[in-house]
C-alpha cells in the first residue's frame, strides 16, 4: 500500500513538471508605480511552469529593495498542470525622482527568460496649503511650531511638531519621522509630550492634535531652511470589519532660520563653548592635607542648554597644583539631556608647602536668551599643607628620596631591594582541626573545676557523708595495717585495731560516737536490730573474738587473717544497712 | 639512617638553589624598574609570582611596577595581596592609598572598621583571640580551685572576657572576609557591568581600571559584583583580578 502512494506521488510530480515545462514565463510588477517620499511599494517577481535557478539581484540607486517573502502555487485547471513562484520586494524610496527598475533576466526550466523594465515615480511630500488645512479637507498633516527665527551656534533647543487627525480616523500607528537632518542642524530625539493630546475645530472639522517636542542643534553660522520634516504613519478610516489601514506621507512646513556666530567681545578667557543658563556649586577637601596628598574637587553645574557637551575649563590660576583629568556624570531631568545637571570630580595635589588656598575655580558659559556671556566663580577653598616631615607617610619618601619633595611630585614610595621571606601557603589555623580541638582543653578543664568545686562543696555541707567517706577510708587503711599485725603475729595490736574499726564503722552507721560503741549496741539500736541476721551475727562474733582476745593466748597469723577477711566481709554488709 | 641524612642533605640543597634562583630574578626585576623599563619589571615580577611562592616585598614591587606600567587596577591587586601577608606595612599601605587616590568613578572604599579589622593577618588574630580565649578560662578555673582568689580575679577575668568577645567578634568578621567573601579589582581601562552574565546584556555602570567591587557570585566565566553605590552588575573574569579574602 505504502509503495502504491509513492509511487503514486512520483507520478503526479512527474506531470507537473512535465506540464509546467512547456510554459514557462517571468514577470515584474509592482503594485503602484508613483509614491510620495515616505511611502513604499511591493516588487512582485513571479516565475511560472518551473522554479529558477537563482533570484536576479536588484539594484537600483535611490531605492532601497528588500526581498521580504517568497510563496508557491500548484493550479490544476483543465487537466493542465501549472507552478507559480513568487518573490516578494519591499520597494522604499530613498530620494524623490523618476526611477527605473531594469529588465530583468532568469532561467527558468533550461529557458532564459526576461521582464520589462518596470518605472517608479517618487515625488516629493509637500505641506499641505493653508487653505486646505483651514478647510478641515486633510485626513492627517504636521505642523511645525518653532517660534525662534533667530539662534547661535552651538545652541541647543527643543522644536515642537503637531500632529493633526481628523476625527475619523480611528487609530493610527507606526509613527516615524522620515526627514534627514536639515542642513545647518543637527535633530536630536524626538519624544510625544505627555498628557498633551488635545481637540481642536479646524474648519468645520474636529482634529486631534498631538504633540512631539524635538530636539534641535544649531551646527553652522547662516540662514539655513528648517524643514520641511517629513513622517509616515498608518491610520485606520472606517471601512470593512476592522477598518481601512492607510499608510500617509506627511510633510511640514519650510521655516528660515538664522543662525549667528558667538560674540567675540566680552568672550571670557576660559570660555570653552557652554551655551545654555547654568549655576554652579563647588567643593574642596581634605583641606588639610600633606605635600602630595590628593585634594577632591567636586564640581556641580545645573541648568539647561547643552549639557552633553559641557567640560570643566582648565584652570590657569592653579598653577601649584599637579591636576588630573576630571570626571564627569550627567544626570539629565528632560528626555532631550538639555536639562539637569553634570557633576565633576577631579583631583587635584598641591605641588609645595606653600600653597595656602586653593584659587577661585571659574567656569564660563554663553546665554543665547540673553545673547552675553557670564562666568561663574566660586571663592577659594583656604588649604593646610603639611611637609613631608610632619606625617608618617612622606617620612618614608624623604627618607629613601634625597631630592627635594618641592623639585618632584608626589609619588609612589620605591620598591623594596631585598626579597624577604617567602609566605608558604597554608590552610590558616582558623580551619585546622587540631587547632580547632585544641580549644576544647581549656573548656575541659574548665568542666572540670566545676564538677571538683560542687562536689567540694556538697561535701562540705554533709557531715555525715564526710564522716562515711572518712571512715571509708580508714577501715580501707585499717584492713591494711590488720593484714601486717597478722603477718607480724601482733595478736594484741590486732585486736585492739579491729575492736576500733569496729566502733568507727559502727558509729558511722548509727551517726553516734565511736567511742560509745560496745557489743550491746548490737541488740539495743532499733538499726541493727532491723539489720539482717548474719550482719549481727558476724559483728557479735568479731566483737566476741575482740573480747577473747585478752584473755586467750596468742593466735597464729592464719588464724588472724582469717578474722581479718570475716571483718571486711561483715563491714561490707553493715555498709549496705541503711543508716 | 645514612639514606634519611642524605635525603635530608639533598632537599636543603635544593632549597638553597631555589632560593638563590629566585632572590637573582626578584635583583634582575629590581635593575628593570631602576632602570625606568617598568613594563619589563612588571612581566619579571608577574612571572616569579605564577613560577613561585610570593613574598610582601615582592608583591609590594609587582604593585609599583604594575602602576608605573599604567595599570592602576593590576597594582592594587598586588598591593592588596601583599597586605594580606603584612598588614602593618606603612609603606605599602602609604602606596596603596597614593594609587588608590588615582582611581576615577566608584570604587569601594575601606572603612575605619575594615582598616582596623586588616591590621592583623587572619592567623594573628586567630592567635590573639585563642589566647584571649586560653587566659580568660584559665582565670575561671582557678576561680573554681581557689575561692579566695575570686575576689582579686574578679576585674581581671572580667578584661579578659571582655577582651576575647571584641576578638572573636573582629576574627569573625575576619574569618567571613576570607571563607566566604572576596573582594575584585577592575584591570581594564574602562568597562561596562552587565545586568546579565552575558555579552548582550544591558550596561548596568561603567567601572574603570582599579575600581574596587565586592563579588556576590559567579556563574560559567562572569563574575557578579556590586560597587561602592551598591549597583549590582556582571563582568567578565578576564576584566577583573578576584583577591583572596582578606
Amino acid at each position: 500500500m505504502r509503495f502504491t502512494f509513492k509511487t503514486l506521488r512520483l507520478l503526479l510530480i512527474g506531470l507537473l513538471l512535465a506540464g509546467s515545462a512547456g510554459a514557462a514565463s517571468f514577470t515584474a510588477t509592482l503594485d503602484r508605480d508613483s509614491l510620495t517620499m515616505g511611502e513604499s511599494a511591493t516588487l512582485a517577481l513571479t516565475f511560472e511552469g518551473g522554479s529558477p535557478s537563482s533570484v536576479p539581484t536588484l539594484n537600483v540607486p535611490g531605492l532601497q529593495i528588500t526581498q521580504v517573502g517568497n510563496s508557491q502555487n500548484y493550479s490544476f485547471i483543465n487537466g493542465a498542470i501549472s507552478s507559480t513562484v513568487t518573490v516578494s520586494f519591499f520597494v522604499k524610496p530613498q530620494r524623490d525622482g523618476e526611477f527605473t527598475i531594469p529588465a530583468l533576466t532568469a532561467e527558468i526550466a533550461g529557458q532564459q527568460l526576461a521582464t520589462e523594465p518596470l518605472k517608479l515615480t517618487v515625488g516629493k511630500v509637500a505641506a499641505p496649503s493653508p487653505d486646505a488645512v483651514n478647510s478641515g479637507s486633510e485626513v492627517a498633516f504636521l505642523k511645525l511650531n518653532f517660534p525662534k527665527p533667530k539662534m547661535f551656534t552651538g545652541e541647543s533647543t527643543v522644536m515642537r511638531l503637531e500632529l493633526y487627525l481628523r476625527d475619523e480616523v480611528q487609530n493610527f500607528g507606526n509613527f516615524q519621522f522620515t526627514s534627514a537632518n536639515p542642513d545647518g542642524f543637527s535633530v536630536g530625539k524626538s519624544v510625544e509630550l505627555p498628557n498633551q493630546r488635545r481637540r481642536a475645530q479646524i474648519g468645520n472639522r474636529i482634529y486631534t492634535m498631538i504633540p512631539y517636542s524635538v530636539a534641535l542643534t544649531a551646527v553652522k553660522t547662516g540662514a539655513y531652511p528648517l524643514g520641511p520634516f517629513t513622517a509616515n504613519l498608518v491610520i485606520v478610516l472606517p471601512g470593512g470589519v476592522f477598518g481601512e489601514q492607510r499608510q500617509v506621507a506627511l510633510a511640514t512646513e519650510t521655516m528660515n532660520v538664522e543662525t549667528l556666530p558667538l560674540p567675540t567681545e566680552n568672550r571670557p578667557a576660559n570660555f570653552n563653548g557652554a551655551i545654555g543658563d547654568f549655576t554652579m556649586t563647588a567643593t574642596a577637601g581634605p583641606t588639610a592635607v600633606t605635600l602630595g596628598d590628593p585634594v577632591t574637587v567636586r564640581v556641580q553645574i545645573s541648568g539647561h542648554g547643552s549639557m552633553d557637551t559641557i567640560t570643566l575649563p582648565p584652570q590657569e590660576t592653579w598653577r601649584e597644583f599637579k591636576t588630573y583629568p576630571p570626571t564627569a556624570k550627567l544626570e539629565t531631568s528632560d528626555p532631550f539631556g538639555q536639562r539637569g545637571r553634570k557633576s565633576f570630580e577631579q583631583i587635584v595635589s598641591p605641588l609645595n608647602a606653600d600653597v595656602h588656598e586653593l584659587p577661585a575655580l571659574t567656569f564660563s558659559f554663553f546665554n543665547p536668551d540673553e545673547g552675553k556671556y557670564h562666568t561663574l566663580t566660586q571663592a577659594a577653598v583656604p588649604l593646610t599643607v603639611r611637609t613631608a616631615e610632619t606625617s608618617p607617610l612622606p617620612v618614608l619618601a624623604a627618607k629613601k628620596n634625597s631630592t627635594p619633595e618641592t623639585a618632584s611630585p608626589p609619588d609612589i614610595l620605591p620598591i623594596k631591594e631585598k626579597l624577604g621571606e617567602l609566605a608558604i601557603t597554608s590552610v590558616p589555623l582558623l580551619a585546622r582541626p587540631l587547632f580547632l580541638a585544641a580549644q576544647a582543653v581549656p573548656l575541659l578543664a574548665l568542666l572540670a573545676a566545676f564538677v571538683w568545686r560542687k562536689r567540694t562543696d556538697s561535701l562540705a555541707n554533709n557531715p555525715r557523708l564526710r564522716r562515711q567517706r572518712a571512715v571509708a577510708q580508714l577501715v580501707r587503711a585499717g584492713v591494711a595495717d590488720l593484714k601486717k599485725l597478722a603477718t607480724e603475729n601482733k595478736s594484741d595490736e590486732f585486736f585492739a585495731l579491729l575492736f576500733r574499726l569496729l566502733q568507727e564503722q559502727l558509729g558511722e552507721r548509727l551517726d553516734c560516737p565511736a567511742t560509745a560503741i560496745t557489743e550491746n549496741v548490737i541488740d539495743e539500736n532499733a538499726k541493727l536490730r532491723s539489720a539482717p541476721t548474719a550482719v549481727r551475727d558476724g559483728l557479735r562474733e568479731l566483737f566476741q573474738l575482740c573480747n577473747q582476745a585478752r584473755y586467750a593466748p596468742v593466735r597464729g597469723t592464719s588464724e588472724l587473717n582469717s578474722v581479718t577477711a570475716k571483718f571486711e566481709k561483715t563491714s561490707a554488709e553493715l555498709r549496705e544497712v541503711k543508716a | 639512617m645514612k639514606t634519611i641524612l642524605s635525603c635530608l642533605l639533598a632537599l636543603l640543597f635544593a632549597a638553597n638553589i631555589f632560593a638563590a634562583d629566585v632572590t637573582s630574578d626578584f635583583s634582575a626585576a629590581n635593575k628593570l624598574y631602576a632602570e625606568g623599563k617598568f613594563a619589563e619589571a612588571n612581566a619579571a615580577y608577574e612571572n616569579m609570582l605564577q613560577t613561585g611562592a610570593p613574598s610582601p616585598a615582592l608583591l609590594f614591587n609587582h604593585g609599583n611596577a604594575a602602576f608605573k606600567s599604567g595599570h592602576i587596577g593590576k597594582a592594587i591587586a598586588a598591593y592588596r595581596r601583599a597586605e594580606l601577608l603584612s598588614p602593618r606595612d606603612a609603606e605599602l599601605r602609604a602606596n596603596l592609598a597614593f594609587v588608590r587616590n588615582q582611581v576615577q568613578g566608584t570604587t569601594l572604599r575601606e572603612s575605619r572598621w575594615q582598616s582596623w579589622g586588616n591590621a592583623l593577618t587572619l592567623n594573628e588574630g586567630t592567635l590573639v583571640t585563642a589566647i584571649f580565649f586560653w587566659l580568660t578560662i584559665g582565670l575561671l578555673v582557678a576561680r573554681q580551685l581557689r575561692p579566695a582568689l575570686v575576689p582579686k580575679l574578679k576585674t581581671a577575668t572580667k578584661i579578659f572576657a571582655a577582651l576575647t568577645v571584641v576578638a572573636g567578634a573582629a576574627l569573625a568578621v575576619q574569618a567571613m572576609n576570607h571563607f566566604d567573601s572576596s573582594g575584585a579589582v577592575v584591570t581594564t581601562t574602562e568597562t561596562s557591568a552587565r545586568s546579565g552574565p552575558f555579552d548582550e546584556a544591558q550596561s548596568a555602570f561603567t567601572v574603570r581600571d582599579g575600581a574596587e567591587l565586592t563579588v556576590l557570585d559567579r556563574h560559567d566565566d562572569w563574575v557578579q559584583v556590586a560597587n561602592g553605590a551598591g549597583k549590582i552588575g556582571w563582568l567578565n573574569k578576564k576584566q577583573l583580578e578576584i583577591l583572596p579574602g582578606a
